[in-house]
């Protein structure tokens, strides 16, 4: 089941009624791809969304009708089959984690509250291969998931006011690493110091949605080394 | 080379063009000029590229100097300009020499002016434009808003003889604004309640209005969704936090949210809400996608009358 919609006066918004999975966001990321060919003079942006497909065209200047009638076609083409065999060959992204109270204020407290050694939190967090379902709140910012039931565990009542830069954080089975300083309500139980976005002359974010991801648990050496500070 | 001195930067002052495309994906929002006829107005009284940079100023507030003898012109919200004490014409073209102090002070409506000059604003372009996006670190000068004896580089001038005049901008007073919206996202999974709320009560813009968005105050809306997963904003969006305050996103806003938005607003009254100053009524009103082309087209008319 599927809709499409008006997003503002010039754009367009399909959206599937149902659970994310990977299967549908491949999907959603061709036919991100086929909107670009297919209306590369008028078409000003597009994100791809957890169940959304959001096309955004120069006001003016696009064929509304045409448009609609195309995205609807290619939703109703979408195919039973997973595209994965096509598109997830690519390997997964390792990012490496420091799991230490000293840099993960939530960490004691989850590993409390569910019963389990750190070790073990540690464990089930790193042994997951995770899929990027969406970019949001921030350049670099990308949804990961499913964190293991084991580990699932609700938002701050109140958000911090700042979250350090490279924090990784859970939220109920999502999990994500914190690009840069901002606010935030996740639980925070390790830190990464890959750089995630780059700002600058030649912006770019390390992760992209459909990207496969693990977490890979370093020591407090390793972390100094790669760059992260203590 | 030519240099824009700047002495006195003014709370809120960036350099903007008609805005990043392309990406959203990447999580960067298209920024550029908030008032979008002001910075065209600008550009044509100078006789460049539509897509030239300009410094917009919130609220004015800007002392400065060119290094070189510059042709400018100042246009969007009414501002107080003279050049070294001496009052002049705003929405027209002045020439200042090498050193002049070029000085902008706020007048009593509106928020966003626009400071041109001869030859745009040379910073590099980032992804296709100049526009600053402060919060992401992208564009501009660093990234960041102007400061105090910030240096700007100029691009190279021809000489105009011309007496346009151009004083496009959104700044046109009403009470309550009306904020014709296309309906859309999550506008037919709201409670019945919701949407009359929005549709019949009045909004007033607060204090929290920036590049990002326009937050209003009213009657909380409840939505009656609980949860959302993350998608696409669009420029103009109304979204709904749980506080049940509606904020408009603008030109800066987050690619990607997880709040309810019952719709978008159209770009012109877009432009007419950034102009706001706090306290001003907003109404909400549906309008269809073909109802927010004719406004587009008539606009466009309007622009290439006036402006040629």
């Amino acid at each position: 089941m599927y809709e499409v919609g008006p997003a503002g006066e010039a754009g367009l918004r399909l959206v599937f009624l149902e659970a994310p999975q990977p299967t549908l966001t491949r999907f959603l990321l061709s036919l991100q791809q086929a909107a670009r060919s297919q209306f590369s003079d008028c078409l000003a942006d597009s994100v791809v969304g957890y169940t959304t497909l959001t096309l955004l065209f120069h006001p003016l200047q696009w064929e509304r009708d045409r448009a609609g009638a195309w995205l609807a076609e290619q939703a109703e083409k979408r195919p039973q089959a997973d595209l994965e065999e096509a598109l997830a060959a690519e390997s997964v992204v390792t990012l490496p984690v420091l799991y230490h109270p000293s840099v993960a204020p939530d960490l004691e407290w989850l590993a409390d509250q569910k019963g389990m050694s750190i070790d073990q939190v540690v464990a089930l967090h790193s042994a997951t291969t995770y899929f990027a379902y969406a970019t949001g709140f921030a350049p670099g910012f990308c949804y990961l998931g499913e964190v293991p039931a084991e580990l699932a565990v609700p938002r701050l009542a109140s958000p911090r006011a700042a979250v350090p830069a490279g924090a990784v954080a859970l939220a109920d089975r999502q999990t994500a690493v914190y690009p840069g300083i901002s606010p935030g309500g996740w639980r925070l139980i390790g830190s990464c110091p890959t750089p995630l976005f780059h700002g600058g002359d030649q912006p770019a974010a390390f992760l992209a949605v459909g990207d496969s991801v693990r977490f890979e648990p370093i020591t407090t050496q390793e972390y100094r080394e790669l760059g992260g500070v203590l | 080379m030519r240099q824009l001195v700047i002495h006195q930067a003014g709370p809120a002052a960036s350099v903007q063009d008609s805005g990043r495309i392309g990406t959203l994906q990447l999580g960067l929002p298209p920024s550029g000029a908030m008032d979008a006829d002001a910075l065209f107005s600008g550009q044509y009284l100078l006789e460049q590229h539509a897509d030239e940079a300009a410094i917009e100023m919130a609220y004015g507030g800007l002392l400065a100097s060119p290094s070189e003898p510059c042709d400018i012109a100042v246009t969007g919200a009414p501002t107080h300009l003279s050049i070294d004490g001496i009052s002049a014409s705003t929405h027209t073209v002045l020439r200042v020499e090498a050193g002049q102090h070029i000085h902008i002070i706020p007048g009593a409506t509106g928020v966003y002016s626009y400071l041109h000059l001869a030859g745009g604003i040379d910073t590099p372009r980032i992804l296709g434009s100049r526009s600053t996006s402060v919060r992401e670190g992208v564009g501009g000068l660093e990234g960041r808003y102007l400061r105090d004896g910030d240096r700007l580089p100029l691009g190279a001038a021809k000489s105009l003889v011309n007496d346009r005049m151009a004083s496009l901008t959104s700044t046109a007073p009403a009470d309550p604004i009306t904020l014709r919206f296309v309906p859309g996202f999550q506008y037919a999974s709201m409670k019945p309640d919701a949407i009359a709320m929005l549709l019949g009560e009045e909004f007033l813009v607060t204090s929290k209005a920036n590049r990002m968005g326009v937050q209003l105050e009213g009657k909380a809306i409840d939505t009656g969704i609980e949860t959302l997963l993350s998608e696409a904003t669009a420029d103009g969006a109304i979204q709904i936090p749980p506080s049940g305050r509606p904020v408009v996103l603008l030109n800066d806003r987050q690619a990607v949210g997880g709040y309810p938005k019952p719709g978008a607003v159209i770009r012109s009254d877009c432009r007419r809400l950034a102009q706001a100053r706090p306290g001003q009524k907003v109404r909400f009103a549906p309008c269809s996608p073909q109802e927010a082309d004719r406004v587009g087209w008539l606009e466009q008319h309007y622009r290439d009358t006036r402006l040629s």
